[in-house]
């Protein structure tokens, strides 16, 4: 996976070049531009009028998003935080501390393979070191020049010293060494006593846990990786985009560009060519992101993104595509019915509800590590099926047919959620001062 | 042309606007006055589908109004609406190509009318680093960049200056005489009555009356224009027969005499109450004509 990193940095640095020569030539003159494709424009209205005034509501949408410094913070902010996210864990796991055994003189033999076993379980390497006395090996241990120390010897039972109490919870290279490095003693102390010759006592501790076999074959395998990562990053990127939805449609509301808009444009096709305008903006920095985090976690060897099979990464995509198209249109009706920042708030939570109860039962049954009855109805509901859906993938159990029928009853959903919100929309769009009420909708709607 | 055509529009108890019939003649500029709350924002928002009508309909050159006829009309709502944060040259571009604009025509109209209006060099500005005024100025770009053959302008010298409402009624009568038809509503009656050849009034979403602005002030009963030294409120016309003191106007009388009434009673009466300094017969104003009407 490392050799695309290379392609990578040329696409970077080929969008970055682009990008300063257009700003340059932007800053040279308003007025002289060079206007091409004039011919396309009146093909695609004689042609389609929808299409045209789709593509242009659409595109101002697009190159106004990417142009703002939010978007542009906001891709280089998460950017950063993914790749901290992936690249710190194996940071620390490449440097576990290797540990220092203090012992006094009187070695019991099987010290030195003991350590290193240990050393090898935790994922680290181990180095003995030799102390005068009991007296030595604890000023060692105070000055940290080691980090265990065994006091004791052949004649008495040994002991393990350490500085500072150990937390049993911990998973710190320390505490595993010395846990291992404890019990393995143990061991070796117990055969001593019942007299075992060296021979006997390796063969004991080499003591391998018996094959269990099932009658019925395996069904699922262990959740992969992916299904958190992925259930996490279809939360977030949901959350935000249907936000800026909201907001989106919130702004052409209270700056009133709406009306005059809507004297050339038809309610639906403005809020269409909006939502799919934020949804490519949307689109291309999830995929930046996605395909960032691929690459950077092969290229480092995080265990983060283990089991990230095409397939998992597949489903994964196409569920973010399939929320984000039922949810921004319930999120755009919001926006039409607020007109100040501070409503926002107020209209995001109950719609973000859905989302909440589907990312938390799919964290749950994640960890649980089998799936309820419940749940797999959650994956054929459109609210809940973008967190359900793909989980389901990741353990295994989803055939083609029911993914296909998920899909289509989520897109069925979305059409008949995108015709009321239309009808929402063109209520509530023109209409100024206090915060549309959902009831007033109804009741009009109604009347008519 | 465009009428309306008995337009009813119901919110809830509230009648905005009642059987609601009138016509803009192309080559015009039609005022359209009537009190806040009247029912005009409603009615011109009907004009571009964006008020749901209880009955009636809008009709262009004797035809049901379509969709497509609306992409060749301009419209400058009541709330002005540009998008705040983004450039104007890009913006205006943006409006004129939903209108059916190519790309390079929109852009070559943005330019023309940016200068036209005196916003030559502000193509690169942000809506929201303008002044009102300019603002106003981009609002009325927007509306006729793709050259209209319909303007409908909802108070559009409002909260201007004389330089921005000289500039922008030189816009409206312009558009008229190239064959267009043009309606915009204001409160200001004295400009209305310079801009205008035809007006509308409405009153509680009713037509009230209709007519050039000759027919409407040369109408009803005749005006005289009385200044009497040393009796600024007139007070020497009170009590005189089939005489009715309209307003006062900086020590001047105007009065409204009754069919019938002869000037000459008038003439003694002021003489009598000091040195006549003006005596004059005079048509309505407009200011008059709204108020009789919707009184």
């Amino acid at each position: 996976m490392t050799r695309f990193v290379p392609y990578l940095v040329v696409a970077l640095s080929a969008a970055v070049a682009v990008f300063r020569v257009r700003r340059r030539r932007a800053r040279a003159g308003n007025t002289v531009r060079p206007v091409r494709r004039a011919w396309l424009d009146r093909d695609v209205i004689t042609a389609s009028p929808r299409a045209h005034e789709l593509g242009l509501v659409a595109g101002r949408e697009l190159r106004e998003r990417l142009r703002g410094r939010m978007f542009r913070v906001g891709t280089v902010l998460m950017l950063a935080a993914v790749a901290a996210a992936i690249v710190i864990p194996t940071l620390h796991e490449n440097h576990a501390k290797p540990q220092k055994v203090g012992v006094i003189s009187v070695l019991m033999p099987t010290v030195q393979p003991a350590a290193v076993a240990a050393a090898t379980g935790a994922g680290t390497t181990a180095t003995v070191i030799s102390e005068p006395d009991a007296a030595a090996a604890r000023d060692a241990l105070r000055a940290g020049r080691v980090d265990v120390a065994i006091i004791g010897g052949p004649a008495s039972l040994p002991t393990l010293l350490v500085d500072k109490p150990l937390d049993p919870k911990s998973t710190s290279t320390t505490t595993q060494f010395v846990h291992t490095l404890a019990l393995t003693l143990g061991e070796d102390v117990s055969f001593h006593a019942a007299g075992l010759t060296p021979d006997q006592a390796a063969q004991v501790a080499g003591t391998r846990p018996l094959p269990i076999n099932s009658l019925q074959a395996a069904s699922t395998r262990p959740p992969a990786a992916i299904s958190v990562t992925g259930i996490i990053l279809i939360f977030m990127m949901l959350t935000q985009y249907n936000t800026w939805t909201l907001i989106g449609v919130m702004e052409e509301k209270s700056s009133r560009v709406a009306e005059v808009l809507l004297s050339s444009l038809r309610p639906a096709r403005l809020l269409t060519g909006k939502v799919l305008g934020i949804g490519v903006a949307a689109f291309a920095q999830a995929g930046l992101i996605v395909a960032f985090a691929l690459i950077l976690a092969k290229s480092v060897g995080s265990p983060l993104m283990h089991g990230s099979e095409p397939l998992a990464v597949a489903a994964s995509l196409t569920w973010l595509l399939l929320g984000y198209a039922f949810y921004c249109w319930v999120y755009a009706a919001a926006g039409s019915m607020a007109q100040r920042r501070d409503q926002v708030q107020t209209l995001a939570l109950p719609l973000s509800l859905p989302i909440l109860f589907g990312y938390a039962i799919s964290l749950a049954t994640i960890t649980s590590g089998t799936p309820s009855a419940f749940y797999r109805v959650l994956a054929y509901l459109p609210p809940t099926a973008p967190f359900a859906m793909p989980t389901l993938v990741g353990f295994g159990g989803v055939t083609w047919w029911q993914f296909a029928a998920s899909a289509a009853t989520s897109l069925a959903a979305t059409i008949a959620v995108a015709r009321f919100a239309a009808v929402v929309y063109r209520k509530s769009i023109l209409r100024t001062g206090r915060r549309v009420r959902v009831r007033e909708l109804v009741t009009s709607t109604a009347g008519r | 042309m465009l009428q309306t055509h008995a337009l009813t529009c119901r919110f809830g108890d509230i009648t905005a606007l009642d059987d609601l019939s009138f016509d803009v003649c192309a080559g015009q500029v039609t005022g359209f006055l009537g009190h806040n709350g009247a029912g005009k924002t409603t009615t011109m928002r009907a004009v571009f589908g964006l008020a749901d009508l209880d009955s009636g309909e809008v009709r262009w050159d004797g035809l049901p109004l379509r969709q497509e006829d609306r992409r060749r009309f301009g419209y400058m709502p009541e709330e002005r609406g540009l998008y705040p944060a983004m450039p104007v040259g890009d913006q205006l571009v943006y409006l004129g190509r939903l209108h059916g604009l190519s790309a390079a025509a929109a852009q070559r109209a943005v330019d023309a009318w940016l200068e036209r209006l005196g916003l030559g060099g502000r193509a690169g500005s942000k809506v929201e680093e303008l002044s009102h005024g300019n603002q106003q100025r981009v609002q009325l770009a927007a509306a006729l960049l793709h050259d209209p053959e319909l303007l409908v302008l909802d108070e559009p010298l409002a909260g201007l200056d004389p330089s921005g409402i000289d500039a922008i009624g030189e816009v409206l009568v312009e558009q008229a005489r190239a064959g267009k038809c043009v309606l915009f509503s204001s409160h200001q009656l004295d400009q209305v009555e310079d801009l205008c050849e035809t007006v509308v009034i409405i009153a509680h979403g009713r037509l009230v009356a209709t007519g050039t602005v000759d027919e409407l002030a040369g109408g009803g009963p005749r005006r005289l224009v009385v200044r009497v030294e040393g009796d600024r409120g007139g007070g020497w016309a009170r009590g005189l027969a089939g005489v009715k003191i309209s307003e006062t106007d900086r020590g001047a009388v105007r009065l409204v005499l009754a069919e019938g009434t002869d000037s000459d009673t008038v003439l003694k009466a002021a003489m009598a109450a000091g040195r006549v300094t003006e005596f004059v017969f005079e048509r309505r104003r407009l200011s008059e004509v709204f108020r009789e009407a919707i009184a």
